[in-house]
């Protein structure tokens, strides 16, 4: 991100796992890891819909915790595991997560996906069986403008079925 | 959660007339890319050695600019460009506006509402960008604001001086004798309703890549607008240059859209081309979600209703008499039409010959309105259903005999207003009584939500429940032909004939490919409808091959035709309409280069199930074998299928008078259980029930997905959202904290149950899926309100129902 400029900009290294690779930086510190993440490891999977910590679209996990990326700078996760969507797919084989939200039409324009995808990944990995109440703690952190939610209860039972005994 | 169609993922056989995919609900082919991240949404497209924008955006909501200084903005090191109205008048033109309107794209001599774009600033990245916006300085001489319809329509101080008034638009239709109606009537039952400033939010904003080629001195600018081949002109004719000059191009996925893209977003793409077209260097700007909030061109209709009914004592409605006041913002924009598109349903659901409807449209120091899901019906069907609620009351008569006795029963069908649109099909008393049967046998039973018992220990908390069935129409896949009427004279449209007609067909193009595939080419954007998956549906049946040998891509702005694209529930009907017309027509085609290749008379070659074999004879072509001989000038195949509403004669007095048709008219009857806590003010949705009926389902998981989602935007609407201002203009909601969307923990269980009432005016029978929940839920809710807390006697009459307006209503008639 800093190639192109002239002016004097301060500058820190960051150290990270991404979706299994180690990645190293220089960056501003003020650069936010949803802005690391899209724009220096081009993980533009990572969504960015308010920058405010509220609508959750750029929802990744941090040493294994949901963490909204637009709230966090890279530089306060240095040394961390980072998990994005891009890390849960093999090849064209999709993560149990993302088939039950394709089976139960969990998606419709994909904007906040991402986000979901993460974050019931972190939900599961709290409640492997989870009820609605659950559901709605762990995920009430994203909003949909699409679905209007049914079909993403749906989507994390089926997960859940799915994932039994681990992922 | 909720009871959804069944699912089918596997391919089933094929029925009697050859279908096998269409109506099953295919698993989308949108999805993959999407959920590993890959597919590429504007904020995404990243082109080499791309410069990005920030904007300098007015602090004011109404103010003369005195003088934007960029030095300091222009000396920082990493600055490569400031763009002010300056440079704009000098290089460029106005955006066509509508009423004879022009706006710059950025202010020019006054800004009109708080955050209104005043400067561009170009830089190596946003960051940057956005420290030197903040180098530029601009001076105002603070004016006073305008900041509602009222203070409008004073006319004290005025939004665009040279006009003399702030009253942009006005317009009275009269149909019958309303003022005999409102003399004869036992009853004359008057309310006065409120809608705030809502919009869609999509949680994708708005933003545009542009890239200037000075090679051919041409511009390709990658937007998310909604119907960018219809609204180019926002963009190409800022620029100053031929629609053929500024290819707009749309990724295969917008964020989410539902009406606001067809107006937010323009403005950005003209301000990166001018800026690319300065720098020679792609530009990309995106706003973020504050200047979403704050100024995206974004926000929707926000109305001031005064009703009357003319009611007879046994519950004969005799007329229906209805005004609004619009606050249209700073500028009227494209959709306009949403002030008269509610004449395609004037009287919703019921039989209401006598009927007046008036509008009066206002300009104020606030963000310009754009579309929203619905377009101006949900509000029409809010105001109808509370006046029939209050009138209900009045003359002490069951709220819900006195809706079923004056629906338009099935045996009315085709029925035409008095405004001429024409209900093309459905059952509407049916649909009330299963819905009422519904709520009595799941509800109003021992251990439901309404059991009476529980109900009294509940209220003896303090939580009152109730529910208010009603059905609601969606207009679908309108001739948006009437929107010129904004322009025209009253004498205009008296000499308006049939042949002046624009037709708003819908396009499709196909080329067959050397392997024997088929690619197809939408000319409309998409934003989560899965126009991709019920076109591969579609053709597959059509063409008899398989959904793996289909895809679907999307034409440019320079490329498509002009006519329209996804917008008033216009897909199902026109992109279904479309390919069955197109898979025709590629038979056709096919039939003929096969013909030529055999030396044969094409009638002696039949295409089927994806090969051509000359009749009584061996010969026979596979579609890859066939692409050889198929002429690659060009696409392979082009159809346009013109709407229902334009070809059939049963709408042609309507189209003449400029009034607006939809051919298929969707239908819904819904009831949302509520409880109010009178403590709180706090309103809850315990369940919603929904029967709805969209005609011939091209896809149950997709209908399904529009119709929970449409009610989710239903709740927001009436419970929760709401763009308010302050008095000195300045908008209260620019956060998410602020502006609430709907989210899993205050959307219902919603139980859906569909009829399938095929429309007779469509090609397949479909009708519009993606408006409806909104329109009735926004109606319903209230409604459903009122019917709760009828034992105190409290009614609300302005949505959303947020807890501090209701606290008030409870204070101020109860405690």
């Amino acid at each position: 991100m800093t190639e192109h400029t002239t002016s004097e900009r301060p500058q820190r290294d960051v150290q990270l796992t991404v979706n299994g690779d180690a990645v190293t930086s220089t960056i501003e510190p003020r650069t936010k890891l949803s802005d690391y993440l899209r724009e220096e490891c081009n993980l533009t999977g990572v969504r960015v819909g308010c920058e405010h910590g509220v609508c959750g679209a750029c929802t990744v996990l941090v040493d294994g915790e949901p963490v909204k990326s637009c709230l966090t700078y890279a530089v306060q996760v240095t040394d961390s595991t980072v998990e994005t969507v891009e890390g849960l797919s093999d090849g064209s084989e999709l993560h149990p997560i993302q088939e039950a939200f394709h089976e139960e039409n969990a998606l419709q324009c994909g904007f906040c996906t991402s986000g979901f995808v993460m974050s019931t990944k972190a939900l599961l990995a709290e409640h492997p069986d989870p009820d609605d109440e659950e559901i709605e703690a762990g995920l009430c952190g994203n909003i949909c403008r699409c679905t209007g939610y049914s079909p993403i209860y749906d989507a994390v039972y089926r997960a859940a079925d799915a994932m039994e005994g681990g992922d | 959660m909720s009871e959804s169609a069944p699912k089918s993922s596997e391919v089933p056989d094929a029925d009697d007339e050859g279908k096998r995919y269409t109506g099953t609900s295919m698993r989308r082919v949108e999805d993959f890319d999407i959920l590993t991240g890959r597919v590429d949404y504007i904020h995404d497209i990243d082109l080499p050695g791309c410069l990005h924008a920030a904007l300098v955006r007015a602090p004011h909501a109404h103010a003369a600019i005195e003088e934007v200084d960029t030095s300091a903005a222009e000396s920082h090191p990493d600055c490569e460009l400031v763009l002010t109205a300056a440079d704009i008048e000098e290089h460029y033109q106005q955006t066509p506006g509508r009423l004879g309107f022009k706006e710059w794209a950025l202010a020019h001599d006054r800004v009109r509402f708080a955050g209104e774009p005043v400067a561009m600033v170009v830089a190596a990245d946003r960051y940057v960008a956005e420290d030197v916006a903040d180098l530029v300085d601009v001076s105002y001489d603070v004016l006073d604001p305008v900041t509602d319809v009222y203070a409008a329509s004073d006319d004290e101080v005025l939004l665009h001086e040279e006009t003399g008034t702030n009253l942009a638009d006005r317009d009275e239709f009269v149909f019958g004798d309303v003022e005999g109606a409102f003399e004869d009537a036992d009853n004359v039952v008057e309310g006065e309703y409120s809608w705030g400033r809502i919009s869609g939010v999509p949680m994708e904003t708005a933003g545009a890549v542009a890239d200037y080629d000075s090679d051919t001195d041409s511009f390709d600018v990658h937007c998310n607008l909604q119907l960018y081949t219809f609204n180019g002109e926002l963009v190409y004719e800022s620029l100053g240059y031929p629609a053929e000059k500024v290819r707009l191009h749309v990724p295969e996925n917008i964020g989410g859209s539902f009406g606001t893209k067809i107006a937010a977003g323009a403005r950005y793409c003209a301000l990166a081309a001018m800026a690319s077209h300065q720098l020679e260097r792609p530009v990309k700007y995106v706003e973020d979600r504050i200047e979403y909030l704050q100024a995206g061109d974004s926000h929707s209709c926000e109305r001031e209703y005064s009703v009357r009914l003319a009611v007879d004592d046994d519950g004969t409605i005799r007329g229906y008499d209805v005004s609004f006041m619009d606050d249209l913002g700073a500028f009227p924009r494209y959709p306009l039409p949403q002030a008269v598109k509610p004449l395609s349903v004037l009287s919703t659901s019921y039989h209401i010959d006598t009927v007046r409807y008036e509008y009066e449209l206002y300009l104020t120091n606030k963000v310009p309105q754009t579309a929203y899901r619905g377009f101006g019906v949900q509000q029409h069907t809010f105001a109808l259903e509370m006046t029939l609620e209050k009138a209900a009351r009045e003359l002490g008569v069951d709220p819900t005999e006195l809706r079923r006795q004056n629906l338009v029963r099935p045996d009315e069908m085709p029925y035409e207003l008095p405004s001429k649109n024409i209900y093309d099909s459905g059952d509407y008393p049916a649909a009330l009584a299963r819905i009422e049967e519904l709520v009595d046998e799941r509800e109003r039973c021992e251990g439901g939500l309404l059991d009476p018992d529980v109900v009294e220990a509940k209220r003896e908390e303090g939580k009152y429940r109730g529910t208010r069935p009603a059905v609601t129409l969606e207009p679908s896949a309108g001739v948006i032909d009437y929107a010129s009427r904004f322009e025209m004279s009253d004498d205009e449209i008296e000499a308006n004939t049939r042949e002046d007609v624009a037709s708003f067909p819908e396009h499709l193009a196909a080329d067959l490919r050397p392997d024997g595939t088929v690619t197809v080419h939408l000319a409309t954007s998409s934003a989560g409808q899965g126009h991709q998956t019920v076109v591969i549906q579609l053709m597959a049946d059509g063409l008899g091959i398989s959904p793996a040998d289909i895809d679907v891509d999307y034409l440019n702005s320079a490329e498509a035709p002009k006519d329209f694209g996804a917008a008033a529930s216009r897909m199902g009907i026109m992109l279904s309409g479309a390919s069955v017309g197109l898979a025709d027509e590629l038979a056709t085609v096919f039939e003929g280069a096969a013909a030529t290749h055999w030396g044969c008379d094409p009638a002696d070659v039949t295409y089927a199930d994806g090969a051509v074999t000359r009749d009584g004879g061996g010969d026979s072509l596979s579609l890859a074998d066939l692409a050889e001989f198929v002429d690659d000038d060009g696409h392979t195949a082009t159809y346009g299928y013109e709407n229902p509403a334009f070809d059939l004669p049963e709408f042609d007095d309507a189209l003449v008078d400029k009034l607006p048709t939809y051919p298929g008219t969707a239908y819904c009857a819904d009831a949302p259980i509520v409880e109010v806590d009178v403590n709180t003010g706090h309103v809850d949705i315990l369940r919603y029930y929904s029967l709805h009926d969209c005609g011939t389902v091209l896809n149950p998981d997709i209908v399904q997905g529009q119709v929970e989602g449409a009610i989710a935007h239903g709740i927001g609407g009436a419970l929760l959202e709401e763009f308010a201002y302050d008095d000195s203009g300045q908008p209260l909601a620019v956060t998410m904290f602020d502006y609430l969307l709907p989210s899993i923990t205050n959307v219902p269980e919603m139980v859906v149950e569909h009829r399938e009432t095929p429309s007779p005016f469509t090609v397949t029978g479909a009708k519009g899926a993606g408006e409806g929940g909104t329109i009735s839920a926004s109606a319903v809710i209230p409604t459903s309100i009122n019917a709760a807390l009828e034992p105190l006697g409290v009614t609300v009459d302005t949505v959303p129902v947020t807890p501090d307006r209701l606290r008030a209503k409870l204070r101020d008639e109860v405690e």
